[in-house]
């Protein structure tokens, strides 16, 4: 057979020496470098960066877009990708709060209905990418206006009130706090770790996972495996709008207030979060924990740049050189790595 | 004796207004190597996307041990015991050898929510089976595929319908793009499985690779089988070079 150093790429993982070498090669090599950096240079410049209010604050508002980005991880994984997230952001809790406040479900049903509603909007979205062959953008673009109209039209554009949420079980589990020591934890946090480990384990570990990878991958090969892409894609739409109507129903409670306007632009927000996490946009490769990452690396940023004193307007800016400069470094690697075979 | 594995009977194919098949008759023995062999066009590829289920024929008959069969899909071929191994296109790049040898019958254990992959025994089996077919040097089974050569691909393949214990391989073009020494690996590991009691379909450009593992010679022109029982060790490659390009004709 072949001789094995030239068929082997510099940079592939895990095989002979350098463990460090393996190391870099990861796609989470990037992001986590740049956390760090974040980490150090934002507190070197004001030291309150790392204090435990600060933490737990951006903690508690990465998670809501921490929902979908691991949604959204998945999806990118098997080759689509949903814009019509953020429209759901809005629109579900916008559901479920007009169904309580008009006291035709009490809160626990109300939410479940909200969930369903989403499911409906996310099988919609993959029946039309699966069955007609649509291409992902237009789909979920054109899904995005019908639930965005939607939620507008259903409240006039008013939002919907919220007050009563604070005696109810149903808020506390979703977004009731707790202090460990000084650092104040809230429970959407724990939700989001628990999704994030289970949304890992199903990528990296079961039949499932495995599909979606070769789905993106080759969905040729796939489908003559016998794989059900068609499926695969359809139930990871319907993941997608799930954590969507779950984000927005969470921070519907937090914020008190459904408005029909929220979640605009989270779409693209949220694909930046998965994309300078490591998972390739055109499918085949992704990663829960890049994704984990690439989150907080969004949401230290729009902290830390107010912390430092940089105007927050000045954010996009910031988002957009990230995203950039992870491309390119991705596609170098990637680029070593194709120059090996 | 030898049991007929495969018969396509009158198979013809037409791509809308091009004839692609014109009643072609082929039969393959159980653990037979035949060499399918022709020039560019002449219906090689047809005639097995045919077989594997990849193209629907417009008319004829196939039977497999005998029981007349429907191929609708790969999948229906596959379930036949007939696996295709084309360039490339049948494995994941992204996925580990072993995930791909697996791909579709994943090993699995635990149950309901804990109902998960079983890795460690998925990268045994796809370790010894990378040493049968021999390029288990230092590859270990989690290596992704878009990290191999062409050939340690074609070898994945082949190991995975071996492994699956496929009655019949048809390989097209394997050797295509492959070094001198891959293209080496690929002759043995088609020995290796026809050893094994596998029957291959190798089609190759080289006349030389084909002459150096078939048992039987099957030449196609223009849509038709013109010769079914040449044999590499009573025929020349001259002689062969003849009827493939319809020389033997004006003689
Ligand atoms: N998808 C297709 N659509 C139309 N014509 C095709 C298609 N595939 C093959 N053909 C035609 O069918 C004939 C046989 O092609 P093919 O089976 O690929 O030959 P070979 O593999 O022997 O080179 C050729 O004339 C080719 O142009
Ligand atoms: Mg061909």
């Amino acid at each position: 057979m072949s001789d094995r150093t030239t068929a082997l790429p510099p940079g592939a993982p895990a095989r002979g020496p350098g463990l460090l070498r393996a190391f870099i090669a990861q796609p989470e090599f990037g992001p986590l470098v740049l956390l760090v950096v974040m980490l150090v240079v934002f507190t070197a410049i004001n030291p309150a960066f790392l204090s435990l209010t600060n933490i737990g604050n951006a903690l508690t508002f990465t998670v809501e877009l921490g929902f979908i980005a691991l949604a959204m991880t998945m999806l990118m994984t098997a080759g689509e990708f949903d814009l019509s997230v953020g429209s759901v952001f809005g629109f579900a809790p916008v559901v479920m709060w007009t169904l309580f406040n008009t006291e035709i479900l009490p809160l626990p049903l109300a939410f479940l209905a909200a969930l369903l509603v989403a499911l409906v909007i996310g099988l919609a979205n993959g029946l039309f990418v699966t069955r007609l062959g649509i291409p992902s953008f237009l789909v979920t673009l054109g899904m995005l206006l019908v639930v965005r109209g939607s939620a507008l039209w259903l409240t006039d554009g008013f939002p919907q009130r919220t007050w009563n949420a604070g005696e109810q079980w149903l808020a506390t589990v979703l977004v009731g706090d707790f202090y460990i020591g000084g650092l104040r934890i809230y429970m959407s946090l724990i939700w989001f770790i628990l999704l994030a480990v289970m949304f890992h384990y199903a990528l990296t570990r079961t039949r499932f996972g495995n599909w979606i990878q070769a789905t993106g991958g080759n969905p040729g090969a796939a489908r003559n495996r016998g794989v059900k892409i068609s499926r695969v894609k359809v139930a990871l739409f319907m993941v997608s709008a799930l954590m969507a109507a779950f984000a927005g129903i969470i921070s519907s409670i937090r914020v008190s207030a459904a408005n029909p306007n929220s979640g605009t632009g989270y779409e693209l927000e949220v694909i930046a979060m998965v994309v300078i996490g490591g998972t390739v946009l055109t499918g085949g490769r992704g990663t829960i924990l890049g994704t984990v990452l690439g989150v907080l690396i969004l949401r230290l940023m729009r902290n830390g740049i107010v912390m430092i004193g940089v105007p927050g307007l000045a954010y996009n800016i910031f988002i957009g050189a990230i995203i950039l400069g992870m491309m390119a470094l991705h596609s170098g690697l990637e680029r070593r790595h194709n120059a090996g075979v | 004796m030898a049991e007929t594995l495969v018969e396509m009977r009158q198979i013809e194919k037409f791509y809308g207004r091009v004839h692609a098949l014109r009643s072609v008759n082929l039969r393959i023995e159980r653990g037979e190597i035949v060499g399918l062999l022709g020039d560019n066009g002449a219906g090689k590829s047809t005639l097995i996307k045919v077989l594997s289920g990849a193209v629907a024929y417009t008319s004829g008959e196939i039977r497999i041990k005998g029981r007349p069969v429907q191929m609708r899909s790969t999948l229906d071929a596959i379930a036949n015991g007939i696996e295709t191994i084309y360039q490339d296109s049948a494995l994941v790049p992204q996925l580990s050898i072993a995930r791909n040898l697996f791909l579709g019958r994943e090993l699995r254990k635990g149950a309901g929510i804990l109902d998960r992959l079983d890795l460690d025994r998925m990268n045994a089996v796809a370790a010894d089976l990378l040493k049968r077919v021999g390029i288990s040097k230092n590859i270990p089974p989690t290596t992704p595929i878009g990290s191999l050569s062409g050939g340690e691909r074609q070898a994945v393949a082949i190991a995975r319908a071996m492994y699956f214990d496929s009655d019949l391989i048809i390989l097209d073009e394997p050797t295509n793009n492959l070094g001198v020494a891959e293209t080496q690996g690929v002759l043995r590991f088609v020995r290796e499985a026809r050893d094994t009691g596998h029957s291959c379909v190798f089609i190759a450009h080289n006349i030389h690779h084909v002459f150096q593992v078939v048992d039987r010679i099957v030449v196609m022109r223009r849509g038709t089988v013109v010769a079914d029982d040449l044999s590499p060790r009573t025929s020349s490659i001259q002689q062969v070079e003849d009827i493939i390009t319809g020389e033997h004709m004006a003689a």
